[in-house]
């Protein structure tokens, strides 16, 4: 297989940024080999999270937002009837795909089209609220929920997957600029780029 | 220092010193110094020259009302205009200059405006503006001439042009319970209401929290008030669910509970850490608000009320408690209401000389006549100051007995004083209540205005409501913080509060009417109290009218100090009650605000760009970008010393000669998917595609409900339920929206989905007569000659390992391919494009050479479907499908669109030879000077490499009916006139052989 390029470039410099002795948040870019969307009609969302289960052994919680995540394996709810499911690996659009009918709803490979951006440590929350009007407390955004939000024109999709660890898909086309900017919000507090 | 600082108390730390200057002369204060109070310290009390009139002005208020001392604040190359010295704290190396004064703030030529005072009275630009009506200079342009010098004279601070290089954020909070103010309502609300572990935000617009704690001088539960507040705030920012913002004043609140504030971070210090913000923008949802944000004091408006010197009674104890500094040596003390006597024991124990007391009040409380008594100085009630004097500064004042109305009387007593302090009463802080609910409401004990009741989740507490002991705020405080988290309402005792027993209601006393001079009723923007009358006089009497006629309340202050006392001034005018004459409302913001917090990051490297999976290979080979929306795409590519124009015909002409490649990631791609798929694409496009093949694509031309275009691509059927969308760049959102309105909307029985897969696809077009051999030598895993690879086919392959998907369609009327691959992929498959290119020569082609092309072969482009064309404006009607009703077609057909002479797409070619310019109109004669009838527009242009000619698309009446005869371009924005003539807009190749060969 070719391997992907990062849609990054230069703007990807590992190491440690910013004032802070102790970096208060760590960015990394986690490349995920699968990103896929499911959709299901109304009323086949039983059936949608029995096949993600089938092909991930994840177990979504059956309400707006419900995720899991584990082994390098998540899933999240980020619309009415719509998850998005991420593995480390490739090859999950076709397993999924052949588990989901056309009478179930749909099946969208997104490897190529999301950006998956994680911060994590104890100021992400901090972080992350420079950009997006959402509650990061872990009451109101508990660990393995998805939500759908918007930073200036950059639609994002967050998972929780740790009590300070959240997962961030872009539009790949927005992914450096989106990147560029969560470096710059993160030299407050210290970052370190892996 | 001039002896003026006393020794102890306060917050300024007096182990660290801070040196900075004010008008180029060096000073020193204290950490924890305003401006304006180290300043004082050093016996500076002239800080500005007014707007108008250029009259000396000292400080009035202590904190955010201040309306005279106005600073500029300059750091390096920048200037910041209009900052209160008593909001600004001082660090060293602070420089800073007074405003509004030519030469020098001690000698200022502006002041001879005060001769001309009574033509510059309110309302005086409006009446300039109209020009004199009678005299030598009626219908002349009189006010032209007056601007100039008025604009000179007028105005307040200058900013500088240089771009604001610090760093602004915002930030995003969520909370239970936020409290405005961390005086001793807020501080007992934040601490109730934490307790019932709710989230807490206390935000605090000083540096220090407290509020009237700070400078009351009472004790709180048997300590002092100010160390009460010190353990209390240090207690509360302990607390993890509690998160306390100094420096912070909440200037907006908006629907949903929805509050913004500005943080200052970066203001009060020379400098700050990389990647830490100067202001920091909240963004607050509370659950409820507790709005503890206190009260103004108002002043009294007498003749030669902003003498410097002059100011107000709490601000005089604020300067005193807070920051140990003596406001005058020898004080007098102007009152309508016991506040003030509190001052005056504080000056004096502070040792200050009390000269006088004068209050227009016949009788005092008992607790305020103990006061007076501690303070010393002659108790002068039933009498007002009716003048002050003094050269720049306050040397003395004039009192005379007064009667209820402030008519004064009798005889003059002139007492020597250096300061003044004033007292007309309170005005709650009702600007947030004000801006989230209905009409204040008139209390005629406090003769003040009253927070209205709530049109959003908020409560009051403190002084905001009125109150007006110490006690009476720690108990409403803890009230409201307990019912904003929802908990019961509690019986404990609260701290004790040791505070004299004083009456909390004044006199209706707002002006002292004495002949003479002049008593200013708004300070920053001089506006009198005959400026009131005026305005009455000449028939602007409603308070909205007199605040737009007089400028009152209109100034960076927003009339903090100045609003009641001018509507009383009317009021009483009119004749009738305060509440008769209107109210004060407020919108936002509360106080100043930065306008780099409110754009926080959204410029240069912050700036959302869309970058293509091949865009730093283009920036390598020396592309020229250009914006497309927020994408970037190249240009051309250009060689050192050519032209714009001679690169993309270059670039166009190796296309129709060769083979040529270019980027067109940015197309709009929409995955349309589901049993209805076919059937809902049958009802959003003109034509049909349940037709279509699995493994064909087709062009398709979508309308909106009122039977314009809205936008045209081709879709691609890769299965039976399976669809892949494709639209303009420019409109790829907005297809989106329409169509995800549909079906959430009008039919939300339909099983399709939706999905932007215009990231997940790299694609790039290879166009011209070699296309198909560069295909034949890249493409592994299927053959791509004709038949396998028709005209509007799509077949799956692999380019050097990648898969691939490659769709026949042309936009350049060349041999040409749209191949697709996964965007992580887009940079490897494009290389091995280029290599197998290399014997045709393959060049990479930009925006220039594809609008070329695409004017040569006349394909309509978002140029021509600008929102306001019909199908058969383009002659695109045989696209308009007569078996099948789809968006659009009810409406499409109305006579106005059905009209012939509308105007319709054509093609032009320039007759002189000259390059002709978008936009441009197309008229039927040749004239600069005699301006005749547009026949329409110009929609895009190219000097055409196969014809040798300058073309251009455009939109004309009549269209095709016009062809072959000749017309003119007018375009008088970049003077350019020339013959033109009108053609079919089929420039190139009208047949299609070479793209269907």
């Amino acid at each position: 297989m070719v391997e992907r390029e990062s849609p990054l470039g230069a703007a990807y410099t590992p190491g440690r940024h910013g004032v802070a002795d102790k970096p208060g948040a760590q960015i990394s870019e986690p490349r995920p080999g699968s990103i896929v969307e499911i959709v299901a009609w109304p009323g086949s969302e039983k059936a949608a999270l029995a096949a993600i289960k089938g092909a991930t052994g994840l177990t979504l919680p059956d309400r707006p937002g419900g995720g899991a995540s584990k082994a390098g394996k998540s899933a999240f709810g980020f619309a009415p009837g719509r998850w998005l499911v991420i593995d480390q690996a490739e090859g999950l659009g076709p397993a999924l795909r052949a588990a989901v009918d056309s009478e179930t709803g749909t099946v969208t490979d997104l490897s190529h089209g999301r950006t998956a951006i994680r911060i994590e440590g104890v100021r992400a929350e901090w972080v992350l609220s420079k950009f997006f009007a959402i509650d990061f407390s872990v009451e109101a955004f508990p660990v393995g929920e998805g939500r759908s939000t918007a930073h200036h024109d950059i639609f994002t999709q967050i998972q929780r997957t740790g009590d300070d660890r959240f997962d961030v898909y872009v539009f790949r086309s927005f992914a450096r600029a989106f990147w560029t900017s969560l470096c710059h919000a993160s030299e407050e507090v210290g970052y370190e780029v892996s | 220092m001039s002896g003026r600082r006393i020794p102890d108390g306060g917050r300024i730390d007096r182990n660290r010193p801070v040196r900075f200057s004010f008008d180029g002369r060096s000073y020193s204060g204290f950490a924890g110094d305003t401006l304006a109070s180290a300043l004082l310290a050093n016996g500076v009390t002239l800080f500005g020259r007014s707007f108008k009139y250029h009259r000396p002005r000292g400080v009035l208020a202590a904190g955010i009302d201040e309306p005279n001392a106005l600073v500029t604040v300059l750091r390096g190359t920048k200037r910041e205009a209009n900052i209160p010295a008593t909001q600004l704290e001082i660090y060293d190396g602070l420089v800073t200059e007074s405003q509004n004064r030519f030469p020098s703030l001690g000698f200022d030529l502006g002041a001879v405006n005060q001769l001309g005072a009574p033509l510059i009275s309110a309302g005086f630009y409006y009446k300039t503006f109209m020009g004199p009506v009678i005299g030598p200079l009626k219908g002349t342009r009189f006010w032209m001439f007056c601007e100039w010098f008025i604009r000179r004279a007028a105005g307040l601070g200058r900013a500088d042009h240089e771009p604001d290089t610090s760093r602004y954020e915002r930030m995003n909070a969520f909370c239970d319970v936020l409290v405005v103010g961390s005086g001793p309502a807020g501080m007992a609300a934040a601490r109730a209401a934490a307790g019932t572990g709710k989230r807490v935000i206390l935000t605090e617009l000083d540096p220090v929290p407290g509020g009237s704690a700070n400078l009351s001088g009472e004790t709180i539960g048997g300590k002092p008030a100010v160390d009460w507040a010190a353990d209390e705030a240090a207690e509360l920012a302990a607390l993890p669910n509690v998160r306390l913002l100094t420096r912070t004043h909440v200037w907006g609140y908006y629907d949903g509970n929805t509050l913004a504030a500005l943080e200052r971070l970066g203001d009060h210090v020379s400098s700050q850490h990389a990647g830490e913000a100067r202001h920091r923008h909240w963004v607050i949802r509370a659950g409820t608000v507790v709005l503890a944000t206190g009260a103004f004091e108002r002043p009294i408006v007498f003749q030669g009320n902003d003498r410097p010197g002059v100011m107000l009674a709490g601000a005089a104890r604020r300067y005193t408690a807070e920051f140990g500094v003596l406001p005058g040596r020898r004080v007098a003390v102007f009152t309508n209401n016991d506040s003030a006597y509190q001052a005056a024991a504080q000056l004096r124990a502070a040792g200050a000389e009390i000269a006088a007391i004068v209050d227009t009040r016949l009788s005092i409380s008992p607790a305020a006549r103990d006061l007076a008594q501690k303070a010393g100085g002659e108790l002068l009630l039933g009498h007002a100051v009716s003048a002050t004097g003094g050269r720049g500064a306050l040397s003395g004042i004039t009192v005379q007995q007064v009667d209820a109305s402030g008519g004064v009387s009798g005889e003059k007593t002139n007492i020597a004083v250096d300061c003044l302090v004033v007292s007309g009463g309170w005005s709650p802080a009702i600007h947030l209540a004000s801006q989230a609910g209905q009409k204040p409401k008139w209390d005629e004990d406090l003769q003040a205005f009253l927070p209205p009741e709530p049109a959003q989740k908020w409560l009051g507490a403190g002084a905001f409501l009125g109150a007006a002991t110490t006690a009476e705020a720690l108990r409403g405080g803890r009230a409201a913080g307990l019912k904003a988290a929802g908990a019961m309402a509690s019986r404990a005792a609260l701290e004790k509060v040791d505070a004299p027993e004083l009456d909390p209601h004044p006199a209706p006393v707002f002006e002292i009417r004495a002949d003479g001079g002049k008593a200013f009723v708004d300070h920053q923007l001089d506006v009198t109290a005959d400026d009131v009358r005026l305005a009455h006089r000449e028939g602007f009497m409603s308070v909205e009218h007199l605040k737009r006629y007089t400028t009152l309340g209109m100034a960076t202050d927003q009339g903090k100090t100045s609003n009641v006392p001018g509507l009383a001034i009317m009021a009483a005018a009119r004749g009738i009650s305060i509440p008769e004459a209107g109210t004060t409302r407020f919108r936002p913001p509360f106080a100043p605000v930065s306008l780099g917090s409110l754009a926080a990051e959204r410029f240069g490297e912050l700036k959302p760009d869309r970058l293509t999976p091949m865009h730093d290979w283009h920036i390598e080979r020396g592309a020229q970008m250009m914006p497309a929306g927020l994408w970037h795409r190249p240009q051309i590519y250009g060689f050192p010393g050519e032209t714009l124009e001679q690169t993309y015909v270059r670039e166009a002409a190796a296309v129709r000669e060769s083979v040529g490649i270019v980027d067109v990631s940015t197309l709009g791609k929409i995955a349309v998917q589901g049993p209805d798929a076919a059937e809902f694409l049958d009802r959003v496009y003109t034509n049909m595609f349940s037709t279509l093949a699995v493994g064909k694509a087709r062009y398709g031309l979508m309308l909106r409900e009122d039977g314009l275009i809205l936008d045209d691509g081709t879709t691609w059927r890769l299965g039976e339920t399976e669809f892949l969308m494709t639209t303009t760049t420019a409109a790829a959102g907005k297809v989106m929206q329409h169509l995800e309105c549909l079906l959430d909307v009008r039919w939300p029985d339909m099983r399709v989905s939706l999905t932007s897969v215009t990231d997940e696809w790299a694609g790039a077009a290879i166009a011209g007569p070699n296309a198909r051999k560069v295909l034949e030598r890249a493409v592994k895993g299927t053959a791509v000659d004709n038949d396998t690879l028709p005209f509007m086919g799509i077949v799956r392959g692999e380019i050097d390992g990648a898969p691939v998907m490659i769709c026949r369609l042309s936009f350049s009327g060349e041999l040409a391919y749209e191949v697709y691959c996964g965007a992580g992929h887009g940079t490897h498959v494009w290389e091995a494009l280029m290599a197998a290119g290399e014997p045709f020569g393959i060049l990479p082609y930009g925006m220039e050479a594809l609008g070329t092309l695409r004017i040569e072969k006349g394909h309509v482009t978002g140029a021509e479907i600008d929102g306001r064309v019909t199908a058969r404006d383009l002659y695109l009607d045989r696209m308009l499908s007569k078996k099948k009703p789809f968006v659009g077609s009810a409406m499409m057909d109305r006579e106005g669109l059905a009209d012939e002479n509308r105007i319709r797409l054509v093609g032009i070619v320039s007759l002189d030879r000259q390059p002709l310019g978008g936009g441009a109109h197309i008229v039927e004669k040749n004239s600069r000077d005699e301006p005749n009838d547009s026949i329409g527009h110009i929609t895009a242009v190219c000097y055409s490499p196969a014809l040798s000619k300058y073309i251009g698309l455009a939109l004309v009446k009549g269209g095709k009916a016009r062809h072959g005869q000749r017309a003119f371009t007018a375009d008088p924005l970049r003077g350019r006139y020339g013959p033109v003539e009108i053609v079919s807009h089929h420039f190139f190749d009208p047949d299609g052989s070479r793209m269907h060969g």
